[in-house]
């Protein structure tokens, strides 16, 4: 299953890109995510096959925490792909071009899985450069002047990020002699015997190299362009999964951190930055003028209370995990629904739109519930996450921390009410174009915002296993 | 005789605070490539063959070759003028690098006294070589110049892997390497088009986005 995962991405890209028809590039665009479902589908039922070679599975593994990601992950790729196709339609692309999107993003979908499933550490590392190098040329994908900046600066910022988290694994080993092995299941047993100097100089590094690609304040820069400048499926790849494994890396060194009883100094770094990363997504929030920047503040965000979840420990990395699903399912649908509206309306700003509802209605409302569910309102999954936060701030009689949290998650709700409620309601002005969106323009959203529902309402026992068995992984 | 090599690889730093042209830049690439390669032939024989060739491919062939040839090409191609542009004046940048050497015996003498098993040398000049390399990209105004000390912090982080005596698997040579390859293959590229799009190469064309 695991070289299904790895290698098949590699030889389909290969074929698209050697045959470049565009009947065989759609077709292969919407059979890789097909296969991960049924990968994840099997997953689920405890079904897992070998097939070759053997020595793969010591350098990957599914773990419940990974499996947990890599569902979410497949959900938001699926999506991502499906949407591709209008996103086409919409912007002419030519078959090679497609073929090009086609398989890089193949790439970036294995590279992820690769952060997702390795059990060695500096693998992990070289999956996380992988990831910037591919995602790199698809938030280039539009050529445009803008696009290019965005790439550049995504591309040099997370570089020397994860050149420093390189040095902080090199500072791990220093500090590791007598373990030997940079596999994190050797880490974990013989966390004690790491020396607590090179342990602590090592996280520092690796917080600051991950930390630049999960997207978190102060080293965030990156992410707004990026996120604004990518072409819209991409965008909601990058938000929905791209931080999570990024996140998914610091979760694993955390449970080094927690084995050897130097939790309190990383959780600590993860506490002060997540507040930080709200404040500065508050600030940005009221001030932004591009629609999918706001979005992009609204990740930052995300990411920030996931921090504070970690740092709550035990009952913080529950609601963290549920968040987890929240944020990445509601910001593929927002960014999914925000290439709709920027095909309709051909801008970015948020002061040219307005009236969507008139407009086109179905985008409008997407684009209504959506905001609802990723800032928090019951009965979507943020909500819990969200207020099982507060209470165990309280639980650790850190009550006082909610009250600068809920003031700074008010100004953002506030600060992106106003936005999305201003684009959605009023009169259109240019009402003369034809929307000219096809079904599978919508068809996504509506499936993920479902599944939201599900899981806010009524939360089957099975995905709720497979969060708390991912939330125990930190336990 | 690899304490001289560790020492000239220092100098060259120092060497690059003071370099006015971007051509001495990545002349010094070069030869910290060579001077990484003197360290390998000489330092580390516990290794197996497989890891020394492709150690050597690191850092002769890539290293020291194929990146600043693929520079230079880029430079002469672009016509990019020759002064490296920095923010601070040489004397306060020269100021700066020393204090950033002082840091890095420091660090040195420290690691030898600790005796946490790395070698005192290696760790010192590496330290210099990632910290001064992060000092220049602050300090310079050029793209181009940017690439090069990425470049120059790699070594850095090539040399304090080599710091450490246990050695580094192979699996993370690879990762070193597919960074410093395929990361030039796309900075190359996209400073390629950040050329011939925005008629320029100094950091301060690159503000179209911010809010």
């Amino acid at each position: 299953m695991i070289t299904i995962l790895l290698f098949l991405p590699v030889f389909l890209g290969a074929a698209v890109l050697l045959i470049s028809r565009k009947v065989v590039t759609r077709t292969a665009l919407l059979l890789m995510p097909a296969i991960y479902i049924a990968v994840v589908l099997c997953l689920w039922f405890g079904i897992n096959w070998v097939i070759l070679p053997g020595w793969l599975n010591i350098y990957f593994n599914f773990d419940p925490i990974g499996i947990y990601f890599l569902t979410i992950m497949t959900v938001v790729y699926s999506a991502a792909s499906i949407y591709s196709l209008s996103y086409f339609k919409e912007h002419n692309v030519s078959p090679q071009k497609e073929a090009g999107y086609t398989v890089t993003m193949f790439l970036f979908a294995a590279s992820m899985t690769g952060v997702i499933l390795s059990t060695h550490l500096a693998l992990m590392w070289v999956f996380v450069e992988a990831t910037t190098l591919s995602s790199a040329l698809l938030i280039y994908f539009e050529r445009k002047k803008s696009s290019l900046e965005a790439a550049w600066k995504y591309i040099y910022i997370c570089s020397i990020g994860i050149s420093l988290a390189f040095v902080g694994i090199i500072f791990l080993s220093i500090g590791s002699k007598s373990v030997g092995s940079l596999f994190f299941s050797d880490l974990y047993q013989h966390a004690s015997q790491i020396n607590p100097f090179w342990l602590l100089i090592s996280f520092v590094f690796v917080f600051v190299g991950f930390g630049t690609k999960v997207g978190i304040a102060p080293i965030h820069a990156w992410l707004p362009d990026a996120h604004s400048e990518a072409p819209s499926p991409i965008s909601a790849m990058l938000s929905g999964t791209l931080l999570n494994t990024a996140f998914l890396g610091l979760i694993r060194y955390q449970e080094i951190m927690i084995h050897a009883n130097q939790e309190y100094f990383s959780n600590f770094l993860f506490l002060i930055t997540g507040f930080l990363s709200l404040l500065i997504s508050a600030v940005f929030m009221l001030q932004v003028k591009n629609y999918k920047r706001m979005l992009a503040y609204s990740s930052i965000e995300n990411m920030g209370i996931l921090f504070i979840g970690i740092a709550l420990g035990k009952p913080g990395i529950f609601a963290a995990m549920i968040l987890l699903v929240a944020h990445s399912f509601s910001k593929t649908s927002l960014f999914l629904t925000s290439g709709n509206i920027l095909h309709l309306y051909q801008t970015k700003k948020i002061d040219s739109v307005s009236g969507i509802l008139k407009k086109d209605s179905l985008t409008g409302w997407l684009w209504i519930i959506s905001l609802l569910s990723i800032s928090g309102m019951p009965p979507f999954p943020s909500f819990i996450a969200k207020f099982l936060i507060i209470k165990a701030m309280f639980m650790l009689n850190l009550g006082w921390l909610a009250v600068p949290f809920f003031i700074l998650l008010a100004v953002i709700v506030y600060g992106m009410s106003v936005s999305v409620f201003k684009m959605s309601f009023g009169e259109s002005e240019f009402t003369a174009t034809k929307p000219g969106l096809n079904f599978s323009s919508y068809a996504t959203q509506i499936i993920i915002l479902i599944l939201l529902l599900i899981i806010g309402t009524n939360i089957p026992d099975m995905i709720l296993n497979l969060i708390k068995n991912a939330a125990g992984f930190l336990n | 005789m690899s304490s001289i090599i560790i020492i000239l690889l220092g100098t060259t730093m120092l060497y690059v605070f003071a370099a006015s042209r971007i051509e001495a830049y990545v002349k010094t690439l070069s030869l910290q490539g060579i001077f990484l390669f003197m360290l390998i032939i000489l330092d580390i024989k516990e290794l197996n063959w497989l890891n020394i060739a492709f150690l050597v491919l690191e850092t002769l062939i890539i290293k020291a070759v194929v990146i600043p040839y693929f520079l230079l090409n880029v430079i002469r191609k672009n016509e990019i003028g020759r002064e490296v542009e920095p923010y601070l004046s040489q004397f306060y940048s020269l100021l700066i690098g020393s204090a950033i050497f002082i840091f890095g015996f420091v660090g040195a003498f420290w690691s030898a006294k600790a005796n946490v098993g790395i070698k005192p040398l290696y760790f010192g000049v590496s330290l210099v070589l990632i910290i001064a390399s992060l000092f220049l990209i602050v300090n310079r105004k050029r793209i181009i110049t940017h690439i090069l000390c990425y470049m120059m912090l790699e070594n850095g982080i090539f040399l304090l892997s080599l710091s450490v005596a246990n050695e580094m698997p192979l699996l993370v040579n690879v990762g070193v390497l597919l960074d410093l390859f395929v990361g030039i293959y796309l900075f190359a590229i996209f400073f390629n088009k950040i050329q011939a799009m925005f008629d320029g190469n100094h950091i301060d064309i690159l503000t179209d986005l911010k809010d």
